[in-house]
C-alpha cells in the first residue's frame, strides 16, 4: 500500500478531530460497501470458518469515499459520495483513518484472517496502520498478537478450550472462602456422619492441620484468606472507579455490575497467582480496554468467554511492564524511573531544543507526566476509543510495546511542542497532565515517522 | 462465612489482671464478625477492648460486672442462626444442661450460649445446642480454681456451624472442633 507525501500543511494539528467513541456509528460511518462487508464477514465469521476474502468484489461497485475531503470530521458516508477513485490501493494522501483506507484494511485483515495460518508479519504489517472497529475484528486480531491464539487457524478452538478451562479452575480453587476450603479437606479425610447424636456432649475432633480462624501461621489458609481481603477490597474499590463515564463499566444497568465482577475476578486471580506482584493500582486500567474490546465481539461465543480470554491477554500484555508496577524496582534498569530516562533521551536525540527548554528551563521532570502516560499504556491520556487506536499500534508493532510506547509518547511531546516551548513550569505541567485531544492518526504518524529517523 | 467469637467470665481486674498473651496475640481486629460476651468481664476497659475487636458487641450481664445496663439474656440471629446468650448464674442448679434447656427453649434460639461455670462445655439436645465458652483469663470459679483459660470462635456458614475451640493447656494453645449441622426443622420445640 503506497502511500504519498503528504504536504506538511496537511500535517498541522489543525486539523485534528476526536472521532466519537459510539462503536455502533464506527461501524456505520464507512462506506455503504463496508457495510456489506460487516455483514458478509457477520455471516462467515471469520475467527472460525474460511471465508472468501471479500476485498474483490468489495472495489468493484462502490462509490468510493471523497479524495479531496482531508478532514475526518464523522461522517455521512451514504450521501457523501463522489469519484470513485478506483481501487483498494490507497491512492488518497490521508495518512489513515478515512473510509478507503479503512475498507482496505478491513478487507485485508479479514483475508489475512481467514487463512489457515496467519501470517504474523502481514498482520503486524496491516493492524499497525489501525485496526477497524468493526465485525469483531479488533478482538481476533488483538488475540493474535499477544499470543493468545496459535497463529495456525485450526487449533484455534482446541487452545481456546483449554485456556478457558484453565481459568475457570483458577476461579474455582482461588476465589474459594477458608471454610469451603477446609469443609473439602475434611470430606477426603472423614466422611460426612449426619447421624445427629440425639443428645449428648458434642464430640470434639482433631483440627486438621493446625488450621483454624485465628492462626497465625504463614501457611495458613485462613490467614492468607485475611491477608488477601485487603487486596481485594482495593481491587473492588478501583474497579469501582473504572471508567466512570461508561455506561459498560459504570452504572446501575446489571451489564455494568457483571462486568465489574469479572474484573474483579479476573484481578483476584491474577493477585492470588502472582504472589511477587500481587495487586497494583492501575492494572484495572490495563484490564479494561481488553475486556471491553473481547466482550463486545459480535460472535456470541467468544463475548461470552470474554472474561477467561482477557485474563490470559492481560498477563501477556503485562508481563511486558510488569516492572513499572514494582515498588521495589522503581531504581533499577529495568524500573519505571529508567523507562522515564528512556524517553528523555530519546526526546534529547529528536528534539534537543525541546527537551532542554522541558528538563533544564523549565525543570518539568518528565516523571511529572510520563509515570501515568507508560504505567496506563496512555489509556488515561486520551478517550475510550483513541486509546484502543493507539493501543492496535503499540499491541502489532514489531519492535514491540514498550519501544513503540516510547516513541508515542515523544511524539505527544513534539506535536505540542509550541505550546510547551512558549510555556512555563506550570502551564507546561498543566498541559502535559491534560494532554490534548488530538488527531490519534497524526500522532501515530509522527511516532512512526520518529522510528525511520532514528535507523536512519 | 461469619465468624463469631464467644468469650467471658474474664474477671478483670479482680481475679485476673489480663488475657494470656497467646489469646491476645491471636485476637486482632477485621477478621471477627460479631462477639457474644456472656458476661463478667467485669469492668469497661475489657468492654472497650473487645469494641476494638469488632464493633459488633453483645454482652449479657453477669453478677459480678460493674456495668449495671447490660441485660439478663439477648438473642441475635446470625445467617440461618439464632443465638442467645445469657450469663448462667441465673439458672439454678448452676451448670445444669436441662435447666439451661429450658433456657434456650424460653428463647427460642437454635444456640445458646452461657458461662458462670467457667468449663468448656458444648452440649446438643433436642431443642439445640449450648456452648459454654469457659473463662477466657483461667480465672477461678464458684466451685474450683482449677480453670484452664479457653474460648470459642463460631464459624457460621449457611446451615452447618463450626466450633473452634481454643484452650491454653500448660502453657499451650490446643485448638480443637466441632462440627454441627442444623436441619430445616430443628428450631426449639
Amino acid at each position: 500500500m503506497a502511500k504519498e507525501r503528504i504536504p506538511d500543511w496537511l500535517n498541522s494539528s489543525l486539523w485534528s478531530t476526536t472521532p466519537s467513541v459510539d462503536d455502533r456509528l464506527h461501524r456505520f460511518s464507512l462506506s455503504p460497501t463496508t457495510t456489506t462487508t460487516t455483514a458478509a464477514a457477520a455471516v462467515s465469521e471469520p475467527i472460525v470458518q474460511p471465508t472468501v476474502p471479500v476485498s474483490p468484489p468489495a472495489a468493484a461497485s462502490r462509490p468510493q469515499y471523497t479524495v479531496t475531503s482531508q478532514k475526518y470530521e464523522f461522517r455521512d458516508p451514504i450521501d457523501k459520495n463522489s469519484n470513485n477513485n478506483s481501487n483498494d490501493n490507497d491512492q488518497n494522501a490521508s495518512p489513515s483513518g478515512v473510509s478507503p483506507d479503512d475498507i482496505s484494511r478491513q478487507a485485508q485483515l479479514l483475508a489475512e484472517l481467514s487463512k489457515k495460518v496467519v501470517n504474523f508479519r502481514e498482520l503486524r504489517r496491516i493492524a499497525s496502520q489501525g485496526i477497524p472497529d468493526g465485525a469483531g475484528i479488533r478482538s481476533t486480531v488483538w488475540k493474535l498478537l499477544l499470543g493468545y491464539l496459535p497463529p495456525d487457524r485450526l487449533q484455534w478452538s482446541s487452545e481456546l478450550a483449554k485456556k478457558r478451562s484453565e481459568y475457570k479452575q483458577f476461579k474455582e480453587e482461588l476465589l474459594m472462602n477458608p471454610t469451603e476450603i477446609t469443609r473439602k479437606l475434611e470430606k477426603s479425610a472423614v466422611d460426612d456422619h449426619s447421624k445427629s447424636e440425639s443428645s449428648g456432649l458434642l464430640s470434639r475432633s482433631q483440627v486438621t492441620h493446625g488450621e483454624h480462624p485465628l492462626s497465625l501461621g504463614e501457611s495458613s489458609i485462613w490467614n492468607q484468606f485475611f491477608q488477601d481481603t485487603e487486596i481485594i477490597e482495593q481491587i473492588d474499590r478501583d474497579v469501582k472507579r473504572t471508567h466512570p463515564d461508561m455506561q459498560f463499566f459504570s452504572g446501575d444497568l446489571p451489564l455494568a455490575k457483571s462486568n465489574q465482577d469479572a474484573l474483579k475476578d479476573i484481578l483476584i486471580v491474577f493477585a492470588k497467582l502472582n504472589p511477587g506482584i500481587r495487586y497494583v493500582q492501575g492494572m484495572n486500567e490495563i484490564l479494561a480496554p481488553l475486556f471491553y474490546v473481547f466482550r463486545n465481539d459480535p460472535d456470541e461465543e467468544m463475548a461470552a468467554a470474554a472474561e477467561a480470554d482477557s485474563f490470559f491477554c492481560f498477563v501477556e500484555l503485562l508481563s511486558g511492564f510488569r516492572d513499572h508496577f514494582c515498588k521495589q524496582l522503581d531504581n533499577s534498569t529495568v524500573g519505571i524511573r529508567s523507562t522515564i530516562s528512556r524517553l528523555s533521551q530519546f526526546l534529547k536525540e529528536h528534539d534537543e531544543e525541546l527537551w532542554r527548554h522541558l528538563e533544564i528551563t523549565t525543570k518539568v521532570n518528565p516523571q511529572f507526566y510520563a509515570f501515568r502516560w507508560i504505567t496506563l499504556l496512555l489509556t488515561q491520556e486520551f478517550n475510550f476509543a483513541d486509546s484502543l487506536h493507539i493501543w492496535d499500534t503499540l499491541l502489532s508493532d514489531p519492535e514491540g510495546p514498550l519501544e513503540t510506547l516510547l516513541r508515542v509518547c515523544c511524539a505527544m511531546l513534539i506535536l505540542v511542542r509550541r505550546r510547551l516551548l512558549a510555556g512555563d513550569f506550570t502551564s507546561n505541567l498543566k498541559l502535559l497532565q491534560n494532554y490534548p485531544s488530538s488527531n490519534i492518526s497524526h500522532l501515530l504518524y509522527v511516532a512512526n515517522k520518529l522510528r525511520s529517523q532514528a535507523s536512519n | 462465612m461469619v465468624l463469631v467469637l464467644a468469650i467471658g467470665d474474664l474477671h478483670i481486674p479482680h481475679r485476673a489482671p489480663d488475657l494470656p498473651p497467646k489469646f491476645k496475640s491471636m485476637l486482632v481486629p477485621g477478621k471477627i464478625q460479631h462477639i457474644i460476651c456472656t458476661g463478667n468481664l467485669c469492668i469497661e476497659e475489657v468492654h472497650d477492648y473487645f469494641k476494638t475487636l469488632c464493633p459488633d458487641l453483645h454482652i449479657t450481664r453477669g453478677e459480678y460486672d460493674e456495668d449495671s445496663r447490660y441485660p439478663e439474656n439477648k438473642t441475635l440471629t446470625i445467617g440461618q442462626f439464632k443465638l442467645g446468650i445469657c450469663h448462667g448464674h441465673q439458672v439454678i442448679p448452676w451448670g445444669d444442661l436441662d435447666s439451661l434447656a429450658m433456657v434456650q427453649r424460653q428463647l427460642d434460639v437454635d444456640i445458646l450460649v452461657t458461662g458462670h461455670t467457667h468449663q468448656f462445655k458444648a452440649y446438643k439436645h433436642e431443642g439445640g445446642v449450648v456452648i459454654n465458652p469457659g473463662s477466657a483469663t483461667g480465672a477461678y470459679s464458684s466451685f474450683t480454681y482449677d480453670v484452664n483459660p479457653s474460648f470459642v470462635l463460631m464459624d457460621i456458614d449457611g446451615l452447618r456451624v463450626v466450633v473452634y475451640v481454643y484452650e491454653l493447656i500448660d502453657g499451650e494453645v490446643k485448638v480443637d472442633k466441632i462440627d454441627f449441622k442444623k436441619t430445616a426443622t430443628a428450631s426449639a420445640h
